[in-house]
């Protein structure tokens, strides 16, 4: 059988703890994740002959550190679109042969290191930032509050409708230990929290912190032969919209959502319908809103109501970032999303499994969109 | 609309970057209360912020005209924390996205509307504001007269 015929899976996944650690930088991270991911696996650090690194800054030193010469190699930035695009690439590297066992890792010490995503160091889109600084306009934020903005104003979307989302990832978080934040909250709560940039309120908001995650993946022939059930990506598929992406997208990102669902579902031969769980990228919480309308869960427009009564939370039907995500459990940048969809088609997820869990969907509204569905059903 | 304001101050907050070689033309131009634009010689696309290249056709020809200025408020949200000290005393401020009629888009302010009055699709024009006690001047924008709500 070519390689190109086999499926790509997740054989290992690991992570740190997540919080504050102002004593380890983004390689100590990323080693502690990766050293968690290869037991998992079972495998050693001399099994791994491709390393795709995101945010960590150096890959030379990171492959030092580990003791290891692979024969692949590639380094990313730290945006949190990032995640998707090296599993994919993984997931070609594995199918090309030009490597057998490729170790993704991603280190962020973003909370201690005093990362701002806002003022001075805005970095976000194309790098232009800093020209709407004398009007006092920063931050992916500001970016998404404009969005959403514009979406209720269109569509009549409510904040009593996002508060559905950001009230079901707090209540998954509350039953993940590793979560950040764990104490539930009532729509009073929602609607009291301060404005950041308004629509947007802070429970709104992603959460910040030190961190670490790492995925093992290989070839599904390899994957049987290893400790875990194997994880086999399904179908995974990427857009982007970069022109004019200096400003928030008329269309919200839906055309390339759309194009990379339609892609993802053909590939995987599954219908919305078949999907357990939804890991959906939450940089803030419209983001969330967007992808259910772009990657076709609900009609345009129509998210609001969508979430409401509880679609989105465990027992209901399509419980959605399951670990609490990047609003409760921490944002790693997509990475522990990525994670928590393995470990629940693993069956590992404890109080918060989605009973019998088959298809897991993970997708990211972003200029770059990116779109993976893992499964337990092999090929 | 209200009586015009004074102006806001500018210390603590970011002033435009006018040594930055490729939107020079511009930061100049609305110091002499024009809105001037690079614009391809080859597509006649105008652009903002300038580029080398005309990202359309990829000609490297351009010059800079002048641009009429109309457009509609695509968006506007309101800020509630202070990125820089200088607009702590401010907070909370809006911010809006504004796209001209020749498709070229600004992130500003809205001059003389509060944002209670602030709507999606409102129409405006620029707004020349010198930046107080600098050389610089910034591109605001203001509702076209007689649609104020």
């Amino acid at each position: 059988m070519s390689t190109s015929s086999l499926r790509a899976s997740v054989v290992g996944v690991g992570n740190t703890r997540y919080g504050v650690m102002p004593d380890m930088d983004a390689y100590d991270l990323g080693l502690w994740a990766l050293k968690d991911a290869l037991a998992d696996a079972g495998l050693d650090f001399s099994d791994i002959d491709g390393l795709i690194l995101n945010r960590i800054p150096d890959y030379q030193r990171f492959a030092e550190l580990c003791g290891i010469n692979p024969q692949y190699t590639l380094t990313t930035p730290g945006h949190g679109r990032f995640s998707g695009i090296c599993i994919q690439t993984a997931a070609a590297v594995l199918q090309a042969g030009l490597a057998k066992t490729v170790a993704l890792v991603y280190g962020n010490n973003g909370k201690s290191a005093g990362a701002r995503y806002g003022g001075d160091s805005d970095n976000y889109g194309s790098g232009g930032a800093g020209l709407w600084f004398p009007y006092g306009m920063t931050s992916p934020g500001a970016f998404h509050a404009l969005m959403w903005q514009r979406h209720m104003a269109q569509y009549g979307t409510r904040p009593e409708q996002m508060a559905e989302v950001s009230m079901a990832f707090r209540h998954h978080a509350s039953l993940n230990p590793q979560a950040v934040k764990r104490t539930p909250f009532g729509l009073d709560e929602y609607l009291d929290a301060r404005f950041v940039c308004e629509p947007l309120r802070l429970l709104d908001y992603c959460l910040i912190n030190d961190g670490g995650v790492a995925m093992i993946m290989t070839l599904s022939d390899r994957a049987r032969d290893l400790r875990q059930k194997p994880v086999q990506l399904a179908a995974f598929a990427q857009r982007s919209r970069f022109v004019d992406s200096a400003f928030p997208p008329e269309d919200f990102w839906h055309e390339p959502m759309k194009q990379a669902s339609e892609q993802t579902f053909a590939q995987a031969g599954i219908s919305h319908a078949d999907v357990d769980a939804l890991m959906v990228y939450d940089n803030f919480a419209p983001t969330v809103m967007f992808s259910l309308e772009g990657f076709g869960y609900c009609p345009v427009g129509e998210s609001g109501s969508f979430v409401q009564d509880g679609r989105l939370k465990l027992g209901g039907q399509f419980p959605t970032n399951t670990s609490g995500g990047h609003l409760s459990e921490s944002y790693m940048q997509g990475w522990a999303l990525n994670v928590e969809a393995v470990r629940q088609l693993r069956g590992q997820c404890g109080e918060r499994q989605v009973p019998g869990a088959e298809f897991v969907h993970y997708m990211a509204a972003a200029p770059v969109v990116s779109s993976i569905v893992y499964t337990t059903h092999e090929r | 609309m209200s009586d015009k304001p004074a102006p806001p101050s500018s210390v603590g907050k970011p002033l435009p970057d006018v040594a930055d070689p490729f939107n020079a033309r511009f930061w100049q131009g609305l110091g002499q209360n024009r809105l001037l634009l690079q614009t391809c010689s080859d597509c006649q696309s105008p652009r903002f912020p300038a580029s080398r290249y005309c990202p359309h056709c990829h000609s490297e020809a351009c010059e800079w005209l002048d641009a009429d200025g109309a457009g509609v408020v695509v968006s506007f949200c309101t800020f509630h924390k202070a990125y820089w000290p200088g607009f702590a005393a401010e907070v909370p401020y809006s911010v809006v996205q504004v796209r001209l009629n020749n498709g070229v888009q600004f992130f500003s302010n809205l001059v003389g509307v509060a944002t209670a009055q602030m709507v999606i699709g409102m129409k405006v024009q620029p707004v020349f504001e010198r930046v107080s006690g600098t050389e610089h001047t910034v591109l605001k924008f203001k509702p076209v007269e007689g649609l104020v709500p």
